[in-house]
């Protein structure tokens, strides 16, 4: 066996592990049915709606925020424009008067982290929460963060169950997928206490985390995973309400999705840098032990994996046209053989085919979890098309990071 | 039961490294049903030459008419030959039944070359014969190319008789025609009806310039009109 063979083998492995070691979490602890309980106390509670050229979705998103089931006069709503240029800050205004919502509006830093300290500083409240401007909460999403919090007081942060809102175009769907097994394998990193970022859409904190540990920091661009980080450094518990539902609207075309994702992979790999103590440090817990040091490797992996699936299809490519060049063969279309003598059976075929169908497995629990059904073909866009888009950003991340290329917060 | 986190670490290994044991046991359970089913064949070619042997050593001569009727074995070989290589790519070919499978099927190549010189002997016609030698050490960048030409030209030409021979297997009967013919170590070697060997690559249109015998086989496609 060669070096690349066994790299690839390796990979399989680590990745089977990471799935197989999900699976045993999920079984032993099953997520628990939504009940129709109802909260023992309201804490007040603050929503923070920072926006940058928002102009298209913010009313809905705030729309869906007055719609929450929770008492009006403990829920606050306030919309940070952080210096639009797309009248954002004329589209809020829609709500000047309503008693539950302010407006602010601040010059642009360059990073949503300011826009996050500044409704910190600006706004009160028991919990503190953000929702970017292009996502919608489920009417009793706010109810089951609470009632995550009140089972227990050790808990500091709560994340919901993410999805996609409404995907149309074959790129939407597929993320629909991939943010079905993200609601997966956020639950059961609840289970092992290692939730490695507090997105963006709907994640809520008690206030005195900012107390304890200071506001949001720039952190390349992803304050969210940041925060998380820091959290885990500091012994404060993160934990996941799969029954609070939140849609969030995707990148519907690839430069977009691509630009997204070279933002979150580089801010995972700078983070996991400044955070790298944590690495195999059990004073950390699983956060040390498998979530960052799998998500550093996963990274390794899924480039590793890209450039031999590459680096074989064109060398196979060039010896083909090589040879019929050379040797004067007319070119003929592979006749497909349907005898079982022919069929690729190998070891390494049953492995890609069992790591497949454990993702469409646990694809299938996160569609459970988040009371979603997506179309079949979805799924086929999800395991045939991540593949070869995937590694685009994850190079472009290391690159960026290496060459320690600035961007700006993007979506 | 609580499980502590190392037992849950420990757990999924084991889960995983049996995941991957069945995958191996599978995967070899089938390719050793591939090595059983290229034995099979290779038995029933073997059966097929010892019948048509007796049988000429009975009568002294063949039926003609009859092995018009059953043309010997060129399907069965070429299957055969398709159905190892397919094997030989799984298991590699340095894998012992492999070579075991290679020697067998070397056999009933070169019985076969001998029983079809006897019956265009006592039955006339004009069969096209090509020996090729060919080396898989690492040694022979163009056997490769060498064996797509001939495959193509057997799939051309369905009466083309092409026989492949690994250079280097270790089999007496292989190794005195070797030596018979005089074919040098540089493979690819070509022995085209009986006559010196040819070595070097050869494209399509070289090898049909060195078999003119080839405008008098029948083709497995209608020729166009041009």
């Amino acid at each position: 066996m060669d070096i690349a063979a066994l790299g690839v083998y390796s990979c399989l492995f680590i990745g089977l592990y990471f799935e197989v070691f999900l699976l045993i979490s999920f079984l032993q602890n099953k997520p628990a049915k939504k009940t129709s309980d109802l909260p023992r106390y309201y804490p007040t509670v603050t929503i923070l709606v920072p926006c940058w050229n928002k102009a298209k979705t913010l009313s809905a998103t705030i729309h869906s925020l007055l719609e929450l089931q929770y008492p009006k006069k403990k829920l606050a709503i306030a919309i940070i424009d952080d210096g639009s240029t797309d009248g954002t800050f004329e589209a809020a205004q829609e709500f000047a008067n309503h008693p539950q919502v302010k407006i602010f509006t601040k010059k642009n830093e360059g990073s949503k982290y300011a826009a996050l300290n500044f409704g910190l500083e600006h706004t009160t409240g028991e919990l503190v929460g953000c929702l970017d401007a292009d996502s919608f909460v489920a009417k009793d999403a706010l109810l089951e963060v609470v009632k995550k919090f009140e089972s227990d007081p050790d808990i500091m942060a709560v994340t919901p169950a993410m999805r996609v809102e409404r995907p149309r175009n074959p790129l939407e769907l597929m993320q629909a997928v991939e943010y079905l097994f993200g609601v997966f394998y956020r639950k059961m990193f609840d289970n092992l206490k290692a939730i490695t970022v507090l997105p963006g859409p709907f994640s809520i904190y008690r206030r005195e985390v900012f107390a304890k540990i200071g506001g949001f920091r720039h952190a390349h661009h992803t304050e969210d995973m940041e925060m998380a980080f820091r959290m885990h450094k500091n012994g404060l518990l993160i934990a996941n309400a799969h029954t609070a539902l939140v849609s969030t609207k995707v990148p519907s075309n690839l430069g977009g999705l691509v630009r997204q994702r070279i933002r979150w992979s580089r801010g995972f790999l700078e983070n996991a840098r400044d955070y790298s103590f944590m690495f195999f440090n059990p004073r950390y817990g699983n956060i040390g032990i498998l979530a960052l040091p799998f998500g550093v490797l996963a990274f390794g992996m899924g480039l590793f994996t890209a450039a031999y699936m590459l680096y074989t299809t064109v060398s196979s490519l060039i010896v083909r046209g090589f040879n019929l060049w050379t040797t004067g063969v007319p070119l003929q279309l592979p006749t497909p053989s349907f005898e079982w003598f022919f069929m690729d059976t190998s070891m390494l075929t049953f492995l890609v085919f069992t790591v497949i169908g454990l993702v469409i497995y646990t694809t299938f629990l996160g569609s459970r979890i988040a009371e979603t059904k997506l179309p079949l073909h979805s799924l086929l866009l999800y395991t045939v098309g991540f593949g070869f888009i995937a590694p685009i950003w994850l190079a472009r991340a290391v690159w960026d990071s290496v060459l320690a290329r600035e961007t700006g917060w993007l979506t | 039961m609580q499980w502590t986190e190392w037992q849950r670490y420990i757990l999924a290994f084991v889960i995983t490294a049996t995941i991957f044991g069945i995958a191996f046991f599978v995967a070899s359970r089938i390719d050793q049903g591939r090595v059983a089913d290229v034995r099979a064949i290779q038995d029933a070619i073997a059966i097929d030459l010892l019948s048509t042997e007796t049988q000429f050593e009975l009568l002294g001569n063949l039926d003609c008419e009859l092995l018009g009727e059953h043309p010997v074995l060129s399907e069965e070989l070429s299957s055969l030959a398709e159905r190892l290589s397919y094997t030989e790519n799984s298991l590699g070919d340095k894998n012992e039944q492999v070579i075991q499978l290679k020697k067998q099927y070397s056999l009933l190549q070169i019985k076969d070359y001998l029983l079809m010189q006897e019956i265009s002997k006592k039955c006339g016609g004009k069969p096209v014969f090509v020996l090729y030698f060919y080396s898989n050490e690492g040694d022979c960048d163009d056997c490769g190319r060498a064996g797509e030409v001939l495959t193509y030209l057997r799939q051309t030409y369905p009466d083309l008789r092409v026989y492949s021979f690994d250079y280097n297997l270790d089999l007496g009967a292989l190794q005195t025609l070797i030596a018979l013919r005089k074919v040098r170590n540089t493979p690819p070697a070509f022995i085209i009806n009986n006559k010196v060997p040819v070595y070097g690559f050869k494209n399509v249109e070289e090898m049909q310039a060195l078999i003119p015998e080839l405008r008098t086989l029948s083709t497995s496609t209608p020729e166009t009109e041009e």
